[in-house]
């Protein structure tokens, strides 16, 4: 049969109509019908153990994809355009954000969530519920804040260096300012604190309450809010901080710090556990020269991600094992070896492959440190506006630290910014 | 329009088919051309006319980008005209864009000139000064960050050599603006110098001759000949950077992130716009943002065209007065 121009265009008529009329029939909500997809950020899950679950889950076509870039506009894009939907999906600290949203999820509760909950922490699981008890997210990992401090020029300017001894003087954020002010009068030039933005964050993060109560209501009362913030101002007055905020990019690297911890320049910083991969990268001639103890304050949190079911997933039970599976205390450690991934089950803390001394903390076993953190976090509730308003206060608090903003003025036009921002979005009348 | 011209004209001139009872065969007749001209207007329609009418529609709803929508009227609008940050941004915006545009046209027209004399290896420089342009702006924040960085920082380490002190790049207000600035300079200007460049080569030579031979200096021929007959040129370089110096985002986002740096120096209107809409996830303001910033851009134009369209009658004037 020759091809003559008159058959060449009814067959691509043809084949078009077909290909329309197939495209209407199965709508493809899911990325990849058939299979069970995950999508999930770099630096998300470990590839090792998602490779080992594309085998062991051949039966239900596991399929992960790698989302680079902007995960959570891929995400809303998907869920509001309904088409090529992950069955599962990563979220990330953001969950909150989700919860007014939960009818795009599945209830993990569901599943029978609730008969692995005794394996993660209380206050992590909880965090991945909303206020009407749907659970939303499965703990990845969590963000526990310990104090980072350079063991060398601590013990060469006679000051206490061991894990312990620093941590007990500075056990509360008054002492650690006093602490500092002493390292900086014997070690001039040199900082104790990144910047006001990390004493309101961490201080904040050690409070029981941030900017709402469990049922969606505005705390009018931000005395916790008001405590971090004057600590924040405090350390900048006392000259502790060093103002890297502004040199910030996107990813939340400042060069200035990168190279404020090759000089040492920055003797210690408070920060969440998964500084460590950053810290490594950045400044591996200091390696061995560095420590962690517990934070000036108590335990506290930052950050830490979840993976979630959709809806759309014909196979709920089947994703369900998948999740359990990846995130079950005996995958977990390779997450915190591969990517630095804090688990979330107190279990894995006993691992001897965690409890291996780490040669860039000049052998000291981080794991005994951070545990103890993790297991103190006191239950707070995110809510799904809570790192807008957190934005807004430390842009005022760097405004005071870098473009020297009276910070009495600065408080003053966060609460009147984040009120009327919590006006226009309905929250407050 | 142009649609329409070829029918009228075809219709005209075959008045008398118009009798023939066959009218609706008439209507299909310019099908072909219809249809050759479709693809655009069909393109335009998905891709460009549905989401402006969208972003209006979405600029009247509460949107978090997942769940249902809330009408509320013209509420975002309302929040915006008392928004500080947004006047903020309009005003860094064109500060950047002056901070940016008159050192960087001036640098333009200098290597322009220079490229136009005879040098040597003049494509090699030609092709070294449009280099910046297409860098890719990512990679090329990333070493400006570097080179801006406050304490360790290369340009501040020079400053220092030299005895100027630091300059606290990515805190103070004027200087962030003013690294932006730089960066939008360098990456401009060799584009307009090429531009500028062509418009040099394209000058008639008598003209200059002509010049040189009444007894005018080089400084004399360039601000009295070689500058009005450049201006038509100038004139469009200034509007290409006036649509780009609208649109500042890319430069400041990288280097200072999605909230424009201490004291929001370095926030312009399309980083408040993306952070609204895409960092803190309010669809429906983001979209009142993007038509504030609409607004600001028809003034804008308007302003441009004014300024354009006057000197383009003083040229006529001159060119008279020459004959």
């Amino acid at each position: 049969m020759t091809l003559t121009r008159r058959r060449f265009l009814t067959g691509a008529a043809a084949l078009g109509a077909a290909a329309f009329g197939a495209g209407a029939c199965t709508s493809p909500t899911t990325a990849n019908p058939g299979r069970i997809t995950l999508w999930y950020n770099t630096n998300a899950l470990s590839e090792k153990v998602l490779g080992e679950a594309v085998k062991r889950f051949a039966a239900l076509k596991f399929t992960p994809a790698h989302v680079s870039g902007e995960f959570k506009q891929r995400l809303l894009a998907a869920l509001s355009g309904q088409a090529y939907l992950p069955d599962i999906t990563m979220l990330g600290d953001d969950i909150a954000t989700y919860f007014a949203d939960t009818d795009h999820f599945v209830d993990l509760n569901t599943l029978g969530a609730g008969n692995v909950r005794d394996q993660y922490l209380p206050w992590k699981w909880q965090a991945g519920a909303s206020p009407d008890g749907f659970q939303l997210g499965f703990p990845i990992d969590v963000g526990p804040a310990a104090l980072y401090y350079r063991h060398d020029l601590f013990a060469q300017a006679g000051f206490p260096s061991e894990s312990d001894d620093v941590a007990g003087a500075v056990s509360t954020w008054d002492d650690y300012f006093t602490f500092g002010t002493q390292v900086q009068k014997k070690l001039p030039g040199r900082y104790m604190i990144t910047d006001t933005k990390t004493v309101f964050t961490y201080s904040l993060a050690q409070e029981p309450k941030k900017y709402f109560d469990r049922s969606n209501h505005y705390l009018d009362d931000q005395s916790q809010v008001r405590r971090a913030w004057d600590r924040a101002v405090q350390a900048f007055r006392m000259g502790l901080t060093a103002g890297y905020a502004g040199s910030q990019s996107i990813n939340g690297e400042s060069i200035d710090r990168h190279a404020a911890w090759n000089s040492g320049k920055e003797l210690s910083f408070v920060n969440a556990s998964w500084i460590t991969g950053e810290l490594k990268q950045s400044a591996p001639a200091t390696s061995g020269k560095w420590r962690i103890c517990r934070a000036p304050g108590g335990a506290g949190n930052q950050g830490g991600s979840y993976l979630a079911i959709t809806k759309y997933c014909p196979d709920p039970h089947g994703a369900f094992e998948i999740v359990k599976w990846l995130q079950s205390p005996e995958n977990q450690p390779q997450n915190y070896l591969e990517l630095g991934l804090f688990p979330p089950s107190p279990s894995t803390y006993t691992d001897p492959r965690l409890l291996e001394p780490e040669p860039f903390f000049g052998g000291q076993v981080t794991m005994d440190v951070f545990s103890k953190i993790a297991r103190d976090v006191k239950p707070v509730y995110f809510s799904p506006w809570d790192i807008t308003i957190s934005d807004t206060y430390t842009d005022e608090l760097t405004n005071v630290e870098s473009a020297g903003k009276d910070p009495e003025q600065a408080w003053q036009d966060a609460r009147s910014a984040v009120e009327r921002l919590l006006r226009r979005q309905g929250v407050l009348s | 329009m142009t649609a329409i011209l070829p029918a009228e004209s075809a219709g005209t001139r075959r008045a008398p088919v118009r009798r023939t009872p066959a009218g609706h065969r008439k209507r299909w007749r310019y099908l072909p051309q219809y249809l050759a001209i479709a693809p655009f207007f069909v393109l335009f329609a998905i891709f460009g006319l549905y989401p402006v009418l969208y972003s209006f529609y979405l600029a009247l709803q509460r949107w978090d980008g997942v769940g249902p929508m809330k009408f509320v009227g013209l509420q975002n609008f309302a929040y915006l005209l008392t928004d500080t940050t947004f006047w903020d941004s309009i005003g860094n915006t064109l500060i950047i864009f002056v901070m940016s545009t008159v050192p960087m046209t001036a640098l333009a027209l200098l290597v322009a000139l220079g490229l136009n004399s005879s040098v040597r290896y003049k494509g090699a420089l030609r092709v070294a000064y449009f280099l910046p342009n297409v860098t890719s702006i990512v990679a090329m924040s990333l070493v400006f960050g570097s080179i801006f960085s406050d304490e360790f920082g290369i340009l501040n380490w020079v400053l220092r050599l030299v005895g100027i002190g630091d300059v606290d790049w990515l805190n103070d207000p004027w200087a962030i603006r003013g690294a932006i600035s730089i960066m939008i300079i360098w990456r401009w200007t060799g584009y307009n110098a090429i531009i500028f460049l062509a418009g040099l080569q394209a000058m008639p030579t008598d003209v200059l001759e002509a010049a040189r031979i009444d007894g005018a200096g080089p400084v004399q021929t360039f601000f009295r000949v070689t500058l009005p007959l450049l201006r038509p040129v100038l004139l469009f370089s200034v509007v290409m950077s006036a649509i780009g110096g609208l649109q500042i985002f890319s430069e400041s986002q990288v280097l200072l992130g999605n909230r424009g740096g201490p004291g929001g120096a370095g926030m312009t209107m399309v980083l408040y716009f993306y952070n609204t809409a895409f960092a803190d996830n309010d669809f429906g303001y983001g979209a009142a943002i993007a038509w504030g910033i609409f607004v600001v851009v028809v003034l804008f134009s308007i302003l441009n065209w004014r300024l354009v369209a006057r000197p383009e009658r003083g040229q006529v004037q001159t060119k008279g007065a020459g004959r």
